[in-house]
């Protein structure tokens, strides 16, 4: 098991590489640069500012300095909020989509699970079918649209809760909503048709003969083969929030890594998308691992060697 | 994780709902009361920024958002008064030939500056202060977008051309630097007494000493910080504000500058929030998380039939032009005939209802109303004339159907969309041709038509300083910087280097005037209409003053006489 995860860990290194040439390679192959506003800048300008940011140097040589430096913990400087290290800038949107994406996570988990198993034991029951259209609306419904919606309801009409921002607990409620939506159906929907499955199995009918009680057999008995597509779902579903906070902040204006990435990218500002997508390659990367060493955990079969 | 176009579209998808929802939904923006006009106990005004500004650095500053801050916190030598007139703000006049702040040649400059100006830590503004910013603006090694505008300065051009052909620069070293820092042509004589040295008259020069890239900076705080000079706590004022909290990406808390040496402003707190989208900003207003809102265009007939919020709308002129514009080097728009032919196929009026819906007015010449240089007579003979229009075209050897595909390539943000539509349904329908739309991402828009890979795009222009001078060398001489269509006429440059060089400003004028006819002529681009400002403001604002100078914010100018007011 140790083996297995050093394993793992080293290979993060290969992978965060190359994730960093591609990266590389496509930000510098897209049309338009950073010095390319609707305003345009004067040659010597564009001259200065490329001699001052090392984009003078050829490409590969821009790549070796990048990875050395970020060797060293130097992910080079912002061009957009100028003259920002782009790790402070990561630093400082890290807590706040951290903050989103677990809420989300836990809001999701928790509901989505209840929602399933609800739904999985009162099988065609209006709960079970209301549960069932719930779901399906909110896997349906893009994030943005979801937004708006909780806007003009909570914010315009109703005046309970503010449009945008982050500090408050009250700004955190709406995007928590927007982002945790569609992996709650999600949940809600695996967790129902695993539960079904392992209902219908015959070790459970030997509980039940047993003369288990029904919230034992539920728990340790169905609960435990239930979960494993659930994990299996879990990685995608943090995919889906870090692609999901690309949205919900830039919609809600949150200051987070996901709205300063989809700056950075609109911006051309190398320093910044680079720096984000090795963070949240990192991040996929890790919630990947973790996944995969719950199995071990909940299904005794599965063993890392 | 997405791709680039997938999250564009996104994005787009974003506001595109919004704008729906929200047009239905306007309904319930609170209800407006009369203000007293007391002042609050409260004076807070909060204010939307759009986004995080790139810099505060007067240096440095090129954005909307940055100048409107940069307005806040620091001050010029000169600025300008409620109807845009020059008016002296750090120096004691606003220098001429007559009060001797001018030379008898039109090359020196002279500014004498107030005494009693402190900066924002009590220290004195000196001219020291205004020769440290004017040098560091130029300096190659920070990349000022700005810079190239002071060329005019003595050995501002080749201390900030140092590295030589910016298509093939050879970096220098720092004693090679430092040399030509030495040679620029600006001196503190004491430490009140300002001398600029230019290398040619130019009498519209005291315009540039009155906007943000020469607002005087202190070199001890600048070198003592680093980039981080800028930041809270660090940065020392010489405007009307401080800057008292900066959460990046959030909002911006701004509060009086004690030793500012014009009138205190009233307000005790200024917060600037950051909510890019504009739909997004307009609930936030209904919300009453702003008291100042642009109105989304798509929601101004909406707002406009809302009982009470059409009460809050308040209606400037922005000094702004939009135009279709066309690469005149490449054929069929290397012929003025196709070019008039095409500019002659738009119906202003038309444009002015659909795609700004009803905001602004409708446009024939570049220079727009509230500029030294506006002419509303100009451009009358290449007004709306389809008949015209297909003469002209056959005249040019493109009739009935001769004339090649035409493509409009835009960038795919704001309402560029629907002007792209409309350009096309107009050629289409009154000249018969052929138009494909290019829509592309704005960064790779903007590398396109610096490259000059496109036929016509919607293009909008809006100025750093009142005067025709900032319109006509830069965007339509043949060496200007933002001369996309690369237009180039010898007769026009003649003209504009003349009017640069003329000291009376009669005189002047009518220069400018045959210069924009000669673009007239020449169908240079299509000038299609005025911009104006829509905001919603909530009654208890008093005091805003709006001017067509506005970059980053509403009323930038003069936020030292807004107030709020008891609601």
């Amino acid at each position: 098991m140790t083996g297995y995860v050093i394993r793992r860990v080293l290979y993060l290194g290969p992978v965060l590489f190359a994730v960093a040439l591609i990266t590389f390679l496509l930000m510098h192959a897209v049309s338009g640069g950073p010095w390319d506003h609707d305003k345009p800048f004067d040659p010597v300008t564009v001259a200065n500012l490329n001699h001052k940011y090392g984009l003078d140097q050829p490409l590969w040589q821009q790549f070796v300095t990048y990875i050395g430096n970020a060797l060293h913990g130097d992910l080079g400087v912002s061009y957009v909020q100028q003259g920002r290290p782009v790790g402070d800038l990561l630093r400082s949107g890290f807590l706040t989509t951290a903050t989103l994406g677990l809420l989300s996570f836990l809001v999701a988990m928790c509901l989505g699970l209840i929602l399933g198993i609800v739904a999985s034991l009162r099988r065609n029951s209006l709960l079970d079918r209301a549960s069932s259209f719930m779901t399906a609306g909110a896997a349906s419904m893009p994030t943005f649209v979801l937004g708006v919606l909780l806007v003009v309801l909570f914010s315009v009409r109703l005046h309970w809760l503010p449009t945008g921002g982050w500090g408050s607990p009250k700004q955190a409620i709406m995007p928590v909503i927007a982002l945790a939506a569609f992996p709650l159906a999600y949940i809600a929907r695996v967790t129902r048709a695993s539960m079904l499955e392992v209902l219908s199995e015959e070790y459970i009918l030997a509980a039940r003969s047993k003369g288990l009680r029904e919230g034992v057999v539920l728990l340790r008995h169905a609960m435990r083969n239930a979960l494993i597509p659930i994990l299996t779902v879990a990685g995608p579903i943090a995919v889906s929030l870090v692609t999901g906070s690309f949205i919900v902040e830039t919609f809600f204006s949150i200051p987070g890594t996901g709205r300063l990435f989809v700056q950075g990218v609109f911006a051309r500002d190398y320093g910044v998308i680079m720096g984000a997508v090795l963070f949240y390659a990192f991040l996929v990367a890790v919630a990947n691992l973790i996944v995969d060493l719950l199995y071990a955990v909940v299904d005794p079969r599965i063993r890392y060697r | 994780m997405p791709s680039k176009s997938k999250l564009w579209l996104l994005l787009v998808g974003v506001t595109a709902v919004l704008a729906a929802v929200l047009a239905s939904a306007c309904g319930d923006g609170g209800e407006t009361k009369s203000s007293s006009g007391q002042m609050a106990p409260v004076q807070e005004l909060r204010l939307n920024l759009v986004a995080e500004p790139e810099t505060i650095d007067p240096n440095l500053a090129f954005d909307s958002d940055s100048i409107g801050v940069v307005r806040q916190l620091y001050s010029g030598l000169l600025t300008f008064d409620q109807d845009l007139n020059l008016v002296p703000a750090l120096a004691s006049e606003v220098p001429s030939q007559s009060n001797g702040g001018i030379s008898a040649d039109g090359l020196t400059y002279t500014f004498k500056l107030r005494e009693d100006a402190k900066w924002s830590d009590g220290q004195p503004i000196t001219a020291a202060d205004v020769e440290y910013s004017v040098k560091r603006l130029l300096d190659p090694e920070i990349g000022s977008a700005y810079a190239p505008v002071y060329f005019d300065i003595q050995g501002a051009a080749e201390y900030t051309m140092a590295m030589g052909d910016p298509e093939d620069p050879t970096p220098v070293d720092e004693a090679t630097l430092s040399q030509l820092r030495d040679t620029v042509g600006v001196e503190a004589m004491d430490e009140h007494t300002l001398r600029m040295t230019l290398v040619q008259p130019r009498y519209t020069f005291v315009y540039l000493a009155a906007i943000w890239p020469i607002y005087p900076l202190r070199q001890d705080i600048v070198e003592a910080f680093g980039d981080t000079w800028t930041e809270p706590g660090n940065n020392v004022s010489s405007g009307p504000f401080v800057l008292s909290e900066w959460a990046h990406n959030d909002h911006m808390t701004l509060t009086p500058n004690p030793y500012w040496y014009g009138e205190q402003p009233k307000l005790q707190k200024l917060v600037l929030k950051m909510i890019g989208d504009p739909n997004a900003a307009y609930a936030a207003y209904l919300n009453d998380e702003l008291d100042v809102v642009a109105v989304p265009p798509a929601n101004i007939k909406s707002v406009e039939e809302d009982s009470n919020l059409s009460q809050q709308i308040v209606r400037s002129v922005d000094m702004g032009t939009n135009a279709y514009e066309f690469n005149v080097q490449v054929a069929p728009f290397d012929d003025p005939k196709v070019r008039q032919a095409f500019a002659m196929a738009i119906d202003r009026d038309s444009f002015v209802n659909k795609v700004d819906f009803g905001v602004g007015e409708v446009a024939y010449s570049l220079i727009p109303p509230g500029t030294v240089g506006y002419d509303p007579e100009l451009g009358q003979e290449l007004a709306y004339d389809p008949q015209r229009a297909r003469e002209l075209l056959a005249e040019a050897g493109y009739g009935e159907g001769n004339l090649p595909d035409v493509t409009i390539q835009f960038a795919d943000v704001g309402g560029n969309q629907l002007s792209a539509e409309f350009a096309q349904g107009q050629f289409e329908e009154n000249l018969g041709v052929s138009v494909k739309l290019e829509p592309l991402e704005p960064r790779a828009f903007a590398a396109t038509v610096m490259q000059g890979e496109f036929m016509i795009i919607p293009i909008g222009w809006g100025a750093d300083y009142p005067d025709a001078d900032n319109w006509l060398p830069q965007n339509f001489g043949s060496e200007g910087g933002s001369n996309l269509a690369g237009y180039s006429n010898a007769e026009f440059d003649a003209l504009v280097e003349q009017a640069i060089a003329e000291p009376d400003p009669g005189k002047r004028l009518a220069l400018w005037s045959q210069a924009q006819q000669l673009l007239v002529n020449d169908a240079a681009a299509i000038f299609v209409s005025y911009r104006e400002r829509v905001r919603l403001v909530k009654p208890y604002v008093k005091n805003l003053i709006l001017t067509g100078m506005d970059a980053g914010l509403d009323g930038e100018l003069f936020l030292t006489a807004t107030y709020i007011a008891e609601h």
